[in-house]
């Protein structure tokens, strides 16, 4: 019956770089589900054998494949959401399924309905409501990337040249590719997805490595639980991010960027779409950029539910249509990365940090940091605290000033019992090592990560074994089950901590799940299974009281 | 120029760049145990039991995703290595119903079993929830697929996809919820699957087991093999032959063979029943005057069949003759055939089956 229009449809998108998510989302979007018949003709189309294709569907959560699926409401069952009664929500929603986190955990409970998020708690109405700015911080507090993020014109072209929009790249090009990687270098930007690789680095590797086009990626996948702070810059800010990215084309020689952009954020999506379109317009993207003989090209794709494609190897996988396992490293992108050419992979945060950091230059940067700690970092602080939000602080600040003095703490009569780093990587902090301070070297050395900079706050009337085994539910949920380590450790721990297996003799118990979390640590093919044991074996370090509870009842 | 050389184990190994780790192992004789590695695909880095220690790297390393670099200096074995190993393999151990399946379930079907005895890895840690499904209703005659026993190293995804280009089964959904299926989960008959049996082959559980072989299980004797080639087509595929007694019960793809390099079709890998056959030919046969067939001695077929051919000659003409190689016969069979099509009947009138 569609035949004709479907087929239209696919090839459209048969020449556009990047097809297969892109054809997927427009149909799961017009048919509210993708149907037999439909991924047969993709297939057919774009010469995908169709057990490939079915495979690689089957792989992404939110693709649904029985009508009505895309509209059926899915609820937040992250570690803040169920703080917040999520699950009784999930009850009383028709058709409802849980979702990871969905990056609103300053703002629970996201309902993710069609192309539509609402947020509301359990016997309130859902509401639509944007997402929320951050918070303003006392005078002597420089912000790098939030500056000017509150000004409510911002998110348009016009009212982003109006504060200094595109500035940077006019002083790019009077520097050159060299002299702009160069400056970035200086400023010691690091990555702010997760794995502080340092910037300018990155981009020297890919403008050294031969192969073209080159490729720059923005990660925009966010799947961290307890990370919102991208969907607030991409919301507000949209034009930093795409001006970060002209640079970082600009700086290694690509020729075509992706947004890759997780599924939860739709109204993102719009907001993304229309700033590059105001771009082409304005001719800041596109042939002969600024008079220049520069060319760019930037396509928006969104991901379909699934936390590793925030992996930067899995997330070109996943671009490039292919079933999203990671990839062995290395190579690594810079020289073999997207179509396994040279490709920039770089985080929303990241991007948005450059053109700030090339108009005020990289002593500026360098200095906004504390002590030795150049520049600054947001922090999506969220769970039992009065002012949850995303925090532009310096690197080097104390934690417990950010929770205490910026974000009003927790609630009258309660204290904090431990703080997850690094979204749920990073594992848990307490006791006496919530003494940190908001960098890498110090967090470290007490065996987590900034990584990200999720931190989510647990009082002391929260159970910290069930909130261990929920962030284990969550890896498992997640791991991509490529590598024997992950695919089956993840599982097993998660068990372990539900009590649902596993010994009830604590020495044997604690045997098991300490070796499950080495030999995931070492052997692990991909961050993911590396990090998941951290909320483990920081749970045995900080409760072993409860741990003992636990298993012994 | 002079080869690059790294350290294995202490020796000193030259290699040739774009090497793995665990090729240059293997070729010095070095036993890494490996559950997703099948020399003929490219490396996949999923089981993670050919870990190695390399010098200045935290982490233990897959080998055989790793390029051996010049001067690396590589421990293969003690240590943390083998006690990541055995929790490889308990874990592993852990997801399945059961270790010891019968060896005629495919070639590489005890890798798991071994593995797991190698490194005493039968501790009973670990349980839980098992991984797989078994699609014991398919009704294939052929393939077994018993996925409870399952360890998702995609072996069987790969060799399809790689080897046999037929990309009929894929991995389904994701983590501990992964299973091997093909498009919409249907049966193999409904699926691009040739039968060509190289999955069963590569699985190292018995997961996909060969159900023709298994049948044969109960016959009594010790099974023997037998190197040959296959006699179905000229590619010439080497075989292992299995059998008990005068009974054939299963056939191997030859791993080394060099035309085919384990890989078979579905006529080499199961259409061996007519070996027993009782319609099997055992005799020439001539057609005697009243137009039935009796049993011959080959000389008097012979005789037979070149009068034949020259009274058609002599009758007809030499064109009256038309001849077809055999699409089984190698090259040097169907070099004879033209040859006698030619010099001896005279005519040009010659081709072959797999092009007529
Ligand atoms: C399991 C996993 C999930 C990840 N998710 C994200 C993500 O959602 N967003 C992101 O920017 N980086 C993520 N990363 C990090 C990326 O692999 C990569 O390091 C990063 O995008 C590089 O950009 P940066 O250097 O600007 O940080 C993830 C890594 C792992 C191992
Ligand atoms: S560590 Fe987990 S997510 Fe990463 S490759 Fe292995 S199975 Fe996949
Ligand atoms: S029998 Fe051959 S074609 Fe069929 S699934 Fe196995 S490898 Fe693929
Ligand atoms: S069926 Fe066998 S070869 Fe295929 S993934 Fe499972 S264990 Fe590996
Ligand atoms: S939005 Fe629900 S936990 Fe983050
Ligand atoms: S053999 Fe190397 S990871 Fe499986």
């Amino acid at each position: 019956m569609n035949f004709t229009s479907n087929q239209e449809i696919i090839l459209r998108w048969k020449d556009e770089p990047a097809p297969l998510l892109g054809v997927l989302q427009e149909f799961h979007d017009r048919d509210g589900y993708l149907s037999e018949q439909v991924l047969r003709q993709i297939a057919k189309t774009l010469k995908i054998p169709v057990a490939d294709l079915f495979g690689t569907v089957t792989f992404y959560h939110h693709f649904s494949r029985e009508p009505g699926g895309l509209e059926a409401p899915r609820v937040c069952n992250g570690p803040i959401c169920r703080m917040h009664g999520s699950d009784d929500l999930l009850k009383s929603l028709e058709g409802a399924s849980p979702m990871p986190c969905s990056g609103r955990c300053d703002q629970p409970i996201p309902v993710l309905r069609g192309r539509e998020t609402l947020v509301g708690l359990p016997g309130s109405d859902l509401e639509r409501k944007p997402s929320l700015m951050p918070p303003v911080l006392p005078d002597n507090m420089e912000e790098c990337v939030f500056v000017d993020i509150r000004d409510p014109r911002r998110a348009s072209l016009e009212g982003y040249l109006n504060s200094g929009g595109y500035d940077a790249l006019k002083i790019a090009i009077e520097l050159g590719s060299e002299g702009l990687i160069k400056l970035v270098d200086d400023s010691g930007l690091a990555g702010r997805g997760g794995a502080g690789f340092p910037t300018g680095r990155k981009w020297k590797a890919v403008a050294d490595a031969s192969g073209n086009p080159k490729t720059v990626v923005c990660n925009a996948d966010e799947g961290e639980p307890g990370c919102f702070k991208d969907r607030c810059i991409m919301d507000y800010d949209p034009h930093a991010l795409v001006e970060g990215m002209v640079l970082a084309a600009y700086a290694t020689g690509a020729t075509r960027g992706f947004i890759y952009l997780r599924y939860e954020y739709p109204e993102t999506e719009e907001i993304l779409a229309s700033a590059i379109r105001e771009a082409y317009e304005k001719k800041f993207l596109g042939q002969d950029i600024l008079g220049t003989d520069f060319a760019f090209d930037l396509y928006l794709r969104r991901g379909a539910g699934a936390y590793i494609c925030g992996e930067e190897t899995s997330l070109l996988n996943s671009l490039e249509g292919k079933h999203p396992f990671p990839r062995n490293r290395p190579p690594y992108p810079v020289t073999n990365g997207y179509e396994d050419l040279p490709t920039v992979v770089n985080n929303v945060e990241t991007l948005a940090s450059v053109p700030p950091i090339v108009r005020n230059g990289a002593h500026w940067y360098q200095d906004l940091g504390i002590g030795d700690q150049g520049g600054t970092k947001i922090i999506s602080l969220s769970g039992d605290i009065v002012r949850p939000g995303n925090y532009e602080v310096p690197l080097g600040f104390s934690l417990m000033e950010l929770i205490e003095d910026l974000a009003g703490g927790c609630a009258l009569g309660r204290s904090v019992q431990a703080v997850t780093m690094a979204g749920l990587s990073g594992g848990f902090l307490a006791g006496g090592d919530l003494d940190v301070t908001l960098d890498e070297p110090s967090i470290r050395e007490k065996g987590s990560f900034l990584g990200a900079g999720g931190i989510m706050v647990f009082d002391d009337t929260r159970d910290m074994v069930k909130v261990a085994f929920q962030a284990m539910e969550f890896f498992a949920h997640e791991s991509c089950g490529k590598c024997f380590p992950c695919r089956i450790g993840t599982q097993r721990l998660s068990e372990r901590l539900a009590g649902t297996a596993g010994p009830t003799d604590l020495q044997q118990w604690l045997d098991e799940v300490i070796d499950l979390g080495k030999t995931m640590t070492e052997t692990s093919a991909c961050g993911l299974g590396m990090a998941a044991p951290l909320i483990s074996s920081s749970l045995l370090k900080y409760f072993p009281e409860s741990v003992s509870h636990h298993v012994t009842g | 120029m002079k080869k690059p050389t790294l350290v294995l184990d202490g020796d000193q190994i030259g290699f040739n760049l774009g090497e793995t780790v665990y090729e240059v192992a293997e070729r010095s004789g070095i036993d890494i145990p490996t559950l997703c590695y099948d020399s003929r695909l490219d490396p996949f880095g999923g089981c993670r039991m050919c870990i190695v220690e390399v010098e200045g790297s935290r982490n233990p390393v897959a080998s055989c995703t790793t390029k051996a670099m010049p001067g690396m200096r590589v421990k293969t074995a003690g240590g943390r290595l083998d006690m990541h190993r055995r929790v490889l393999l308990e874990m592993v151990v852990s997801e399945n119903r059961e270790l010891d399946v019968d060896p005629l379930s495919g070639y590489a079907s005890q890798e798991l079993k071994l593995l797991a005895d190698r490194y005493d890895a039968r501790s009973g840690r670990f349980n839980g929830k098992q991984s797989g499904q078994s699609f014991e209703d398919d009704p294939n005659p052929f393939i077994k697929r018993d996925y409870d026993n399952c360890i998702s190293c995609y072996r069987c995804v790969r060799v399809c996809a790689e080897q046999e280009g037929d990309y009929a089964i894929t991995v389904v959904n994701r983590g501990f919820e992964t299973k091997i299926s093909t498009e919409f989960e249907g049966l193999l008959n409904d699926s691009a699957c040739t039968f060509c049996g190289q999955c069963i082959q590569t699985c190292p559980t018995g997961a996909l087991g060969d159900l023709k072989a298994l049948a044969n299980r109960e016959v009594p004797g010790e099974t023997k093999k037998t190197r040959t080639i296959c006699t179905y087509c000229g590619v010439g595929c080497s075989i292992d032959v299995l059998s008990r007694g005068e009974k054939v019960i299963g056939v191997l793809p030859a791993m080394d063979g060099p035309a085919n390099k384990g890989a078979l079709c579905v006529k080499g890998q199961f259409a061996y029943d007519f070996v027993g056959h009782r319609d099997r030919l055992k005799t020439p046969l001539i057609k005697n005057g009243s137009g039935q067939l009796e049993p011959a001695s080959w000389e008097d077929a012979l005789n037979c069949a070149a009068e034949g051919l020259s009274k058609a000659v002599q009758e007809h003409g030499r064109h009256s003759l038309y001849a077809i190689a055999s699409g089984r016969a190698p090259n040097e069979v169907a070099y004879v055939m033209q040859k006698f099509v030619r010099a001896g009947l005279g005519t040009n009138y010659i081709d072959n089956c797999s092009r007529a």
